[in-house]
This record gives C-alpha cells, sequence and structure tokens, in this order.
C-alpha cells in the first residue's frame, strides 16, 4: 500500500538507505514501485525490460542515497529521474533504435493524452501549447519516443518536429519559471 | 572547452531530460553532468518541471520476484561490516554523543546568559556520510540566526564554504554567504521569509568566491533541517 506523496518522508528513507537501512529501501519500493514500473514500462515498451530497469534503479539509488542533494529537487523526483534515464539510456542505445512496428502504428493518436484534470502547473502550462507540439513533448517524455518515431507517428517532416520541440520547451520554461 | 550559450546549454539539458538526444548525445551530457554545476543546475530545473508527467504512465504491479531480486542485489554489494548491528556502531554513539553534547552548550549557555531569549529553531548540521556534528545554528528570533561551529575543519586554500538554506515551497536554496572555518556566524535572514520547521540548512565546498550560479555545486560538508524548540 503507498501513502499519499505528502505522508510520506522519501528524504528520510533514503537518508536511512544511506546508513544502510534496507527496510528503508523497501519502504520506498512498497511506495514508489508500482509507479516506477509504469513509467519505465511505458518507455521501454516491455514488462520483463521494464523491471530489468527498476531493478537496476533500486540499486542505484541504494548505492548513491548518501550523495543525495535535497537541495538539487525532492527525493521522490530523485527516484523517478534515476528510473527514466536508465530506461532512456536503454531506448536510445543504438542497437535497439528502431523505426515503428506496426503494433506502433495502428494505435490512434486523438486524445493520447487528457490534459484535462491535471492540477499540477505543469498541466496548465501544457494547456496552452498547441495540441500537437504538446503530443510532441508528451510522446517525447512519456513514451520516449525520438525525434524521427515523433516525425513518423505525427505525419510531419523531422526538421518540424525538432523546431517544434525546442521551442515548445522554451515556452514551458517561460510558463513554468 | 564548449562556448555553448545558456540558452544553448538550457536547450541541451531541457532536451536531455524530455528524452529526445541521440545516444551519443546523452553518453557526452552525463560525462560531462558530475563537472559542470551549470549544465546540472539546468538538468536539474527540468527534472523538477517535467517531473508531474510521469502521471500519465498508468502504475503496474511489479511481480512477486522483483523485490527479491532487489534485496539479493542490495545484499550482494552490501559489505559485511554492515550488517553489525546499530547498536554497536561506533560513529553512530559518538555523533549522538557529540549531538547531545552540542545542545547541551547550546541550552546551557542560554541559560547562563539569560539576556536572549530561548532559541524558537535548533540544527544541527552534521556531514552527510558519518553524520558526525560540525555546527549548529540557533535562531532566538526568526530574523537573525548564527552558525556556530562545534570544531575546526580544513578547507583548502583554494576553497571556500558557503552557507544555504532552502524551506519546503521554494524553488531553490539561497546562498547565505561565504563560511570562514571556526568562525561563529550571524546572518541576517530580512531578505527570506521566516523561518519554517524542516527548513534545510547545508555548507558546501565551493571555489573561493563561492558558487558561480548561486545555487550549491560542491561537495556537500554538513547538512540539518530546522526544529522547533518547544
Amino acid at each position: 500500500m503507498s501513502l499519499p506523496e505528502s505522508e510520506f518522508d522519501y528524504e528520510a528513507r533514503l537518508a536511512a538507505c544511506a546508513r544502510g537501512e534496507q527496510s528503508a529501501l523497501r519502504d520506498l519500493y512498497v511506495q514508489e514501485g508500482p509507479r516506477l514500473l509504469g513509467v519505465a514500462k511505458r518507455l521501454v515498451g516491455d514488462t520483463a525490460l521494464a523491471e530489468d530497469i527498476v531493478h537496476e534503479a533500486f540499486i542505484k539509488i541504494w548505492n548513491a542515497a548518501a550523495q543525495f542533494d535535497p537541495a538539487r529537487g525532492s527525493a521522490r523526483g530523485w527516484m523517478f529521474s534515476v528510473t527514466r534515464h536508465l530506461a532512456l539510456n536503454q531506448l536510445r542505445d543504438q542497437s535497439r533504435e528502431t523505426p515503428f512496428n506496426e503494433e506502433h502504428d495502428a494505435e490512434p493518436d486523438e486524445d493520447a493524452f487528457d490534459v484535462q484534470g491535471h492540477s499540477a502547473r505543469i498541466h496548465r502550462c501544457l494547456e496552452q501549447l498547441d495540441p500537437q507540439r504538446r503530443s510532441c513533448i508528451l510522446h517525447a517524455y512519456v513514451d520516449g519516443y525520438s525525434h524521427a518515431q515523433i516525425s513518423q507517428r505525427l505525419g510531419t517532416p523531422l526538421g518540424t518536429v525538432k523546431a517544434w520541440i525546442k521551442r515548445s520547451l522554451n515556452a514551458l520554461r517561460e510558463c513554468m519559471g | 572547452m564548449t562556448t555553448e550559450s545558456a540558452q544553448e546549454r538550457d536547450e541541451l539539458a531541457g532536451e536531455y531530460v524530455l528524452g529526445t538526444l541521440s545516444a551519443e548525445q546523452r553518453i557526452e551530457v552525463q560525462k560531462r553532468l558530475p563537472h559542470e554545476p551549470d549544465l546540472r543546475a539546468a538538468v536539474d530545473a527540468w527534472e523538477r518541471r517535467l517531473l508531474d508527467l510521469t502521471d500519465y504512465a498508468e502504475a503496474q504491479q511489479p511481480s512477486a520476484f522483483l523485490w527479491p531480486r532487489i534485496e539479493r542485489s542490495v545484499e550482494r554489494l552490501t559489505p559485511e561490516t554492515s550488517t553489525t548491528s546499530w547498536w554497536n556502531l561506533l560513529p553512530l554513539w559518538r555523533g549522538l554523543s557529540a549531538a547531545g553534547l552540542a545542545a547541551t552548550l547550546v541550552l546551557g549557555s542560554i541559560l547562563l546568559t539569560q539576556t536572549p531569549p530561548k532559541p524558537n529553531y535548533l540544527v544541527v548540521l552534521v556531514a552527510p556520510q558519518d553524520k558526525a556534528p560540525g555546527w549548529v545554528i540557533q535562531a532566538s528570533n526568526p530574523r537573525e540566526i548564527q552558525l556556530i561551529p562545534l570544531g575546526v575543519v580544513e578547507v583548502p586554500a583554494d576553497k571556500a564554504l558557503e552557507f544555504w538554506t532552502k524551506a519546503d515551497g521554494w524553488q531553490g536554496p539561497v546562498s547565505l554567504g561565504l563560511v570562514k572555518p571556526g568562525q561563529t556566524l550571524s546572518v541576517p535572514l530580512d531578505k527570506l521569509p521566516p523561518l519554517q520547521p524542516n527548513q534545510l540548512f547545508e555548507l558546501t565546498l565551493e571555489g573561493a568566491n563561492g558558487s558561480p550560479i548561486g545555487k550549491p555545486t560542491g561537495p556537500i560538508q554538513a547538512i540539518g533541517r530546522a526544529v522547533k524548540v518547544l
């Protein structure tokens, strides 16, 4: 059972990991394991591979707990960053960079992401973007699509996709500060 | 060295976090991160901005095998000594007794001098690795704090200690200035909101003139959180 984020002290658990307390790592796993696995699965597309990534992520969290600096961001955010970057490294590894198969192409893109009903600031900023540009950002961050894959998915030239992403990131930075 | 502008660096950081860089570009960024505080700060900012997008990925229950697998790997990595019971951990007791002594000294000195009101907040800053206490912070009014060293620390000649604070909900840490080893420092907080419980304080090792980017970049020397004194 995971607690609401506001009631779970991620930083105290990380500090306990740094002291060698394995029960704290287990607490973190119970709290965020399913969400981290969900994020990894969405990126790499395969459950077994996603479990490998979450396994690797928890080892990294355990080993680097003492170096975690709360001034640089939240402990929860750090766990997600560690997991995402392991998954992205895997995805971008050239030997695995493949164009979409038919299964991917068959999915409809309309309303793939519902920005309504999310309260966080990022969602309000996303709503201000043109829908296609918003799709670029979400397909990249959530699905791990490369520029080429987004271009293929949206049927938009590669150069346009690259420019949209660059401008959308600038707009998001302006909006979020 | 690179001659990229702040704008280019921010775009690189944004695409790194977004995930659209190629394998080569990702490796390049990951190689630069440990040495380039500006790039690291830009990446950290993008991680914070985009984190809530992880909500779009639906949570998935891991298989029953995943945790035992993690546990086995962690046990293999953990050296034998760390299986010692906490009861036998010398650094823990050293740290606790030094922290107790520090608190006694602070509270005792307040009793003796009597004039200042009791501190509303107390922070013990400990070393991140062995938890040895190095400084205490006392705040007898919420507009000014005193940083009191418990010993002398060695700082390399070309380095300086920089003092930082961050409360929950702040965008990032704020510098409270440079600290000389062994010096008691009074810091007015009039540019900041009042002290809060759990507010983070830390000392990092920076270049002689402090962090070039206004955010901590060097290793943490001591860290602690404010506790309200009843």
